[in-house]
């Protein structure tokens, strides 16, 4: 999912730096706040460790090919959001800066893809109000599953975003989009798999490491920032690509333009069964004559509503027996 | 394991190379940023005028004493993400843009060469930043311009920890191997307690290294250990302001044309 300087114009590229320093700096001072600075030590050692995990490829099965842990929903379950994403964004700065993996100006954008999406948005989302540790192995890997999809399935609306948004390649953003949602499914699930297998390997050997006091600590009140961050993120993702699907042609209506010269095909070709169905969708839909990035902020905020509405409720079901008072 | 190996010895390249002579760090990292931008806010459309950006790698290579050939053969690994993506572009657009005799070449190869092109000078121009300065030195400068000290330590903790786990794994990767009856890869069972054996050795390295450092006295931030800092002179000064110059004149100005209209 690296993105490349190739790709990206400089008002993206730039924009993108900007906010990766700035939610690399809230990080900073999240954890200064906490007193978290003893854990630069374990930090620093875990980036390694996350980024040799990453040279250790396993097998894809049915393939014959391999694939890696990207890591940053590991990371979070094991030292907590705003941790977790300081050092996978170190181990990104160093990719790029050592290994040329990801130009610089790139930089940003794939803190913000890979980091921000998976340590501060996916992790805190679907992984904690989901999953506490110690938990049934169908579990933890159900769980790690969820996240790392989605938290790679919006790294990749971003790298859609980013990339229409600078204009360089031809590809219409729709199919853009649709090949790199399609390709990250696949990713996520075994990206999933691969941080349940660790997760259930440290659970089964030191489960202490995985019950950090800082993440138990940090409560409804730490969720409150990456919550924000989600629902900004999903604005602008929902919002941008529906401005993009609005005011750019995809390249089916292109290849219509070039043969009818109109991008509209003839009335005269839409059957019965079309009419009917147009019909129907008008009499079911929501809001039936409407604007496309209005529709797409609506959109968005309805499937964080029911997202943020369903996690509520499983970790109050799930938060229940822990309140009864100790004796 | 070509990959860890390839990596570990990447990162002893790196630590050979250092401030010792040249620019400072921070001039040479101010310069880098401004091409790029400069750089990647050429139109893709305007391919002539992208070419003269890729003077600067050469001569920046040849003022910092370092080998292009290794520069240049460095940029070639960014390579097939662009030529992928990129080729999306003569695809959709087949507008011609210019003739050369009988052959019309269309707007999407012109745009796909600006791409190939940009990619690999952005490439480039990150590795005459890195193999001039070093790692370690681009980290005390941007901490020297408010980068905060909470992500200079991590990231110099990081790359510190590097070589020592990537020869952990090598070593777990190499043992395994060696009963592994022939397979290639790991199932993801047992990648699952690979990575788990991997992460508990990082864990009790940590615990080691964090006693050790409490023990000398370890405040939140890495101790200097380059004996004499580099100070900024009045020649990166100077080569900075003649850099910006260059840039927005190959920005702003077309030299092919002139070129064409002197021919």
């Amino acid at each position: 999912m690296h993105m490349s300087d190739a790709l990206l114009s400089a008002p993206v590229a730039i924009a993108a730096d900007v906010a990766a320093a700035g939610l690399l700096v809230a990080a900073a001072l999240r954890l200064k706040k906490e007193s978290r600075e003893n854990m630069v030590p374990l930090m620093g050692v875990m980036g390694a460790f996350v980024f040799a995990a990453q040279m250790v490829n396993f097998a894809i099965p049915g393939t014959g090919s391999s694939g890696h842990i990207v890591g940053g929903v590991l990371l979070a379950a094991l030292l907590g959001p705003w941790a977790g994403f300081l050092t996978l964004a170190s181990v990104l700065i160093i990719q790029c800066l050592v290994f040329a993996d990801g130009g610089l100006m790139a930089l940003g954008c794939n803190i913000i893809n890979m980091g921000a999406m998976t340590a501060l948005v996916a992790y805190p989302l679907f992984f904690k109000p989901l999953l506490r540790f110690p938990a049934s192995g169908w579990k933890v890997m159900g769980v790690s599953v969820l996240a790392c999809t989605l938290g790679l399935e919006l790294g990749a609306c971003m790298v859609t975003l980013e990339t229409a948004l600078s204009g360089i390649t031809a590809l219409p953003a729709g199919k853009f989009f649709l090949l790199m949602t399609g390709i990250h499914l696949a990713i996520g699930v075994g990206e999933g798999i691969a941080t349940g297998a660790v997760l259930l390997f440290v659970q089964r050997s030191r489960p202490a490491l995985l019950m950090p006091d800082s993440a138990r600590s940090q409560g409804k009140k730490g969720m409150r920032g990456p919550v924000i961050a989600f629902a900004v993120a999903a604005l602008a993702i929902a919002g941008g690509l529906a401005f993009l699907a609005s005011s750019a042609p995809d390249g089916l209506e292109w290849s219509i333009e070039r043969i009818t010269g109109s991008a509209d095909l003839a009335a005269t070709h839409v059957s019965a069964l079309s009419t009917g169905a147009a019909a129907a969708q008008e009499a079911t839909s929501i809001m039936p004559d409407y604007d496309n990035s209005f529709a797409g902020i609506v959109g968005a905020v309805m499937v964080l509503i029911l997202v943020w509405g369903l996690t509520a409720a499983l970790s109050r079901r799930r938060r229940k027996p822990a309140t009864r008072p100790i004796e | 394991m070509e990959r860890i190996e390839k990596a570990i010895t990447s990162l002893q390249r790196m630590q050979g190379s250092g401030p010792e002579s040249g620019l400072h760090p921070l001039c040479l990292f101010v310069i880098t940023v401004a091409y790029l931008v400069a750089m990647l806010s050429v139109p893709v459309s305007a391919f002539t005028m992208l070419l003269w950006f890729a003077l600067y790698p050469v001569v920046m290579a040849a003022l910092t004493g370092l080998d292009f050939t290794r520069i240049f053969t460095g940029s070639l690994i960014a390579l097939p993400f662009a030529l992928l993506i990129g080729l999306f572009n003569p695809i959709y657009q087949t507008r011609t843009a210019l003739r050369v005799g009988s052959l019309a070449i269309s707007e999407g190869w012109i745009s796909y060469l600006s791409i190939i092109l940009r990619s690999m000078l952005s490439v480039q121009a990150l590795l005459v930043l890195v193999s001039g300065k070093g790692f370690t030195g681009l980290c005390r400068s941007l901490e020297s311009v408010g980068m905060p000290r909470l992500l200079s330590t991590q990231l110099l903790m990081v790359y510190r920890y590097l070589t020592v786990l990537l020869q952990e794994a090598v070593d777990m990767t190499r043992a395994r191997r060696a009963r592994g009856y022939g397979r290639r890869h790991l199932s993801m069972k047992m990648w699952g307690a690979f990575c788990g054996q991997l992460f508990l050795r990082t864990v009790a390295r940590a615990e080691a290294v964090n006693r050790a450092m409490l023990a000398r006295g370890f405040d939140g931030r890495m101790p200097r250990y380059q004996p004499v800092r580099q100070r900024w002179t009045l020649r990166d000064t100077l080569t900075l302001g003649a850099s910006l110059a260059c840039f927005a004149l190959l920005r702003f100005v077309d030299i092919s044309r002139i070129f064409t209209h002197l021919l």
